[in-house]
């Protein structure tokens, strides 16, 4: 028997100002003991509301409103709290999202730990060194005992983050739930947590259900991958072999985030278009809209999800024999001989794809626009009765140019941000200058530097904190029109309709007055991007465009803001920790370390021959799912040709 | 490639395949909704419709108190210190006033203390806190400097001392006292909340778009805050309400206007306890603390409105 059984489970939202929402519809799975499952989606798929559900720990609006959950032979859906309470932690436990802010800030980690362990003396049995359990489980997860001493807040983020994976751990749980459990931190730290976590799954023999949108990572943990698309699981299979060959057509457009940017042709694919409205119904199969390969019958008939080989896939293509002739592509092309048994799978070809080929560039030797010469920074900040001065940034020299970028690579805390603030003119350097075309940027004052601002733009990190929540976008891509181009308010409306159109958000009218509520993070972030154009800006400052949306969707940002630098001939400074998106949209990347830079270079140089630690561990990072597939991509003409179509007749994507 | 794609969107009309007009239609259906989202809100919560019933029925008393009150307040020609009846309801006073009319024409003096002094200061509040916490530095610590002082001086004596001491008398200087002694708590709370919100990436926008200052106070941070103020106005009003009846008590309000506090205090001067006028102490007190209540009640309300967690029960 499974250790956890979930049986047609039905999670509906009914909140009292909308209509009901099934977030989850009809979902079937098992874990076995001991069994590493990936949980994968984009945003909104349903896949933490699943995890809540499992837990039993939904809140009002959203409900179970049908199906079994079933954990070692008991039915959590019919257990009240008072029964749950001693199975929690001791034997389902959980790491959640944001399980940096779940430690409580007032008593330290052993405290948080004797805590747990009190409060299950049934888990237990009676008498347990709480130093001794506490400080074996930090060890495993590579942090000091002494940390046991400690208080959350003299810890950094990672190590927050593993105290909190110990915690879980710290009652022998037979079940992990693992909710996103390193976004937000750097990806170097990222891979470290991941890799110790798989390495502690396999000692202890605990089962996991990880959640994540991050198809790369997933594949390489899990021993079983399930992909949830709008609420229903579309596939179900050993991890081995979805890398090799993904039977629906959404995973596949997953996987194809993916690729090592050290090759000489580098391209990524994505997914356009929005997941469905799921208060309405729906005849067909949910994906069709998006569905590159979607046939007629796809808009009218439901998909099962069936048996396919080791595993389950939902789609029409793999229930009857008779369409899928039609279709050749890529992952047909690729499919190795030997597994191309069984039920012939769909071939697959990704929606869209954006690669390195791109044309039009800015002439490397262009007269630049922006010129940083030698610039420190030095923070001073009063502790106890003196000072203490932290060099954030030293001796840092580069030039941005018309139409080229430069990405700024570092980890958090390098100094990159001051960079962005220090050409933004939002902070002046202790030494060095900042030259915008003749202007000395660090002298500039008030009026001036207003003025200045017309000129250099931001795009950035979180489209959730960058767009004004009571302001329509008629008003937010309106001001910058009205103060920096001086046009009334009927010009700007229609100026800030033709900025929507080219962003892709079509048609503008739709749009104008909507508040950024009703928008998703990847509309969002092309609203802020459209905002940071208005003022026809002559330099652009991404700081991490794509790091806090989907990576299925990232690709689609990379091209927009690629298309938009060429074309008009901006100079943007790429700010990421993402050497593949640095990979693709850059010309050279810089590399900063600890306010130093200590790489600088034509883009495929630095990364294809990385020689600062830090570099090589940031690349060490990027998941590469199915690693033995790239050199095959690379080399095939077959693959070449495709990617060539892809690259030059991409539509923008529709929504 | 791009024919696959083409296909699929060509043939999208299916139902449900364009998220966007649902988006749109939801937002048709609120707009055709006759009442604004946030009343929608307010009444939707059992408490606050409760209080918010009870304010309606306080303000048609105050605005209609002449049509409502069977008497002058302020006439005395009737017997003094007489028990309820049919001609007096609630009795009348020791100077033969009717003290039913009084309570009706009090609660005037009540809601216009309130609201008047609740508006005031809550404009200095937003004021002083706004510009300390957005522009920060000496002007900060300078403005912080008068925030603490009116935290920390003993507000009851101040109010006494300037009520007794002031040149002028009248309902006017009872609002200016309050309002003078009541700003400080609410400029410290939007003080600390204008520092979370200065930071956000929207407002750096709105800089690199070119606003001024002032218009992204305006506009940009007041809209976002703008539950916490309603909150702070309505706890500033509570308190006006209650500072106005303690300093009439106190005998320290205007003799000219009828409020609920003077009608305590006369009450109690005039000996209603010893001659058994159970009616002329009770009611003022009771209408006063019910007017408080429904502040309070709607207050919960308010909460919803900025917390949408709580628009669930």
């Amino acid at each position: 028997m499974p250790l956890l059984q979930v049986e047609d489970l039905q999670v509906t939202y009914s909140p009292r100002d909308s209509a009901a929402v099934r977030a989850v519809d009809h979902v079937s799975f098992t874990v076995g003991e001991g069994e590493f499952v990936g949980l994968l989606g984009e945003s909104g798929c349903g896949k933490s509301t699943l995890g809540h559900a499992v837990l039993r720990l939904l809140e009002k609006p959203a409900a179970i409103t049908g199906g079994r959950i079933t954990f070692d032979g008991r039915d959590v859906t019919r257990l009240d709290e008072d029964e749950l309470r001693p199975m929690r932690w001791a034997d389902l436990s959980t790491v959640f999202q944001s399980s940096m802010n779940s430690l409580n800030p007032v008593i330290t980690v052993r405290e948080q730990f004797a805590d747990a362990i009190a409060a299950h003396p049934e888990a237990t049995g009676g008498k347990v060194d709480v130093d001794e359990r506490a400080g074996e489980l930090l060890e495993m997860v590579s942090l000091d005992r002494g940390v046991l001493r400690r208080y959350p807040h003299e810890l950094s983020g990672g190590m927050k983050q593993r105290v909190a994976l110990a915690l879980a751990l710290v009652l022998r749980p037979r079940f992990v739930l693992l909710d996103e459990p390193t976004t937000g931190l750097d990806v170097v730290v990222q891979r470290d947590i991941l890799d110790r976590l798989r390495e502690l799954q396999r000692r202890l023999g605990f089962a996991v259900l990880f959640i994540s949108h991050d198809l790369g990572t997933v594949m390489e943990m899990a021993d079983r991958v399930m992909v949830m698309y709008a609420g229903e699981i579309v596939e179900s299979r050993p991890a081995a072999d979805m890398v090799v060959r993904q039977l629906h057509p959404y995973s596949a457009g997953l996987l194809g985030s993916y690729a090592d940017p050290r090759d000489a042709d580098v391209e990524v694919a994505y997914t356009p278009g929005r997941p469905p409205d799921l208060s309405r119904r729906h005849d067909g199969c949910l994906f069709q809209p998006r569905c590159p390969v979607a046939v007629d019958a796809c808009r009218t008939r439901h998909p099962s999800l069936v048996p396919v080989e080791r595993g389950e896939a939902r789609c029409l293509l793999l229930e009857g024999p008779a369409e899928q002739a039609a279709h050749g592509g890529r992952q047909g092309a690729e499919a190795a001989p030997g597994t191309a048994s069984a039920p012939v799978p769909p071939p697959v070809r990704n929606v869209a794809v954006f690669s390195t080929t791109a044309d039009s560039r800015g002439r490397e030797g262009g007269e630049p626009v922006m010129t940083v010469e030698g610039v420190g920074k030095t923070y001073r900040t009063k502790r106890g009765l003196g000072f203490t001065s932290t060099r954030a940034v030293r001796n840092v020299s580069f030039t941005l140019r018309p139409g080229r970028v430069s990405a700024l690579v570092g980890e958090s805390g390098s100094g990159k941000s001051t960079i962005a603030r220090l050409l933004t003119g939002v902070e002046r350097p202790s030494r060095g200058s900042v030259r915008f075309k003749g202007t000395r940027v660090d002298r500039l004052r008030r009026s001036a530097l207003r003025r200045y601002r017309r000129h250099v733009q931001l795009v950035f990190q979180d489209p959730f904190s960058a767009l004004n929540p009571t302001r329509t976008l008629a008003y937010a891509l309106g001001r910058p029109l009205r103060n920096h181009l001086g046009m009334d308010g009927r010009q700007a409306r229609a100026r800030a309709a033709e900025l929507l159109e080219t962003v892709g958000l079509s048609p503008a009218e739709q749009y104008l007055d909507k508040l950024p509520s009703q928008l998703s993070g990847g509309q969002r972030q092309r609203v802020v991007i459209a905002r940071a154009l208005a003022p026809e800006p002559e330099v652009l400052i991404a700081d991490e465009p794509i790091s806090m949306l989907d990576v299925s969707i990232r690709a689609e940002i990379l091209e927009l803001l690629d298309t938009l630098v060429r074309d008009r001939g901006i100079a943007m400074l790429y700010i990421t920790h993402d050497l593949l998106s640095a990979r693709l949209l850059a010309d050279e990347v810089m590399v900063l370390n600890q306010g130093s830079m200590v790489e600088h270079g034509p883009t495929l140089e630095v990364i294809g021959d990385a020689k600062d630690p830090y570099t090589r561990r940031l690349l060490a990072a990027i998941p590469r799912p199915g690693t033995s597939r790239v050199p095959a991509m690379a080399g095939s003409p077959a693959e070449a040709a495709t990617g060539g179509t892809g690259g030059a007749e991409q539509r923008p994507p529709g929504i | 490639m791009t024919t696959a794609h083409g296909n699929a969107t060509a043939a999208a009309p299916a139902p449900g395949a364009d998220t966007e007009s649902v988006g749109i239609a939801a937002l048709d259906a609120g707009k055709s909704r006759r009442m604004p989202g946030w009343f929608v809100i307010l009444w939707r919560n059992g408490k606050c419709r409760v209080g918010l019933l009870m304010l309606a029925a306080f303000t048609l008393v105050a605005v209609f108190a002449p049509l409502i009150a069977p008497y002058d307040p302020r006439l005395e020609d009737f017997a003094t210190s007489e028990a309820p009846s049919g001609a007096h309801w609630l009795g009348t006073t020791a100077q033969g006033e009717d003290v039913f009319s009084q309570l009706v024409h009090g609660a005037r003096t009540s809601l216009l203390v309130g609201v008047v002094a609740g508006v005031l200061s809550t404009l200095i509040a937003v004021a002083v806190g706004l510009t300390a916490g957005y522009l920060q530095g000496v002007v900060d610590e300078v403005l912080s400097f008068f925030i603490n002082l009116g935290l920390v001086v003993p507000v009851l004596p101040l109010m006494i001392t300037l009520a007794a001491y002031a040149p002028v008398k009248g309902l006017w200087l009872i609002i200016a006292v309050i309002t003078v002694t009541g700003w400080a708590h609410g400029a410290r709370i939007k003080r600390a909340q204008i520092i979370t919100l200065r930071t956000r990436d929207y407002v750096t926008a709105a800089k690199f778009a070119g606003d001024s200052t002032a218009r992204i106070i305006a506009y940009e941070i007041v809209p976002n805050m703008m539950s916490l103020i309603v909150v702070g106005f309505m706890g500033s009003a509570l308190g006006a309400i209650g500072a106005e009846a303690g300093l009439a008590f106190l005998g320290l309000g205007d003799p000219q206007t009828v409020s609920w506090g003077t009608m305590l205090n006369q009450a109690s001067l005039g000996g209603a306890m010893t001659t058994g006028q159970w009616a002329w102490v009770v009611a003022p007190g009771l209408v006063l603390a019910l007017l408080v209540t429904s502040f309070t009640l709607v207050n919960f309300g308010v909460d919803a409105l900025s917390n949408p967690h709580l628009r669930e029960d």
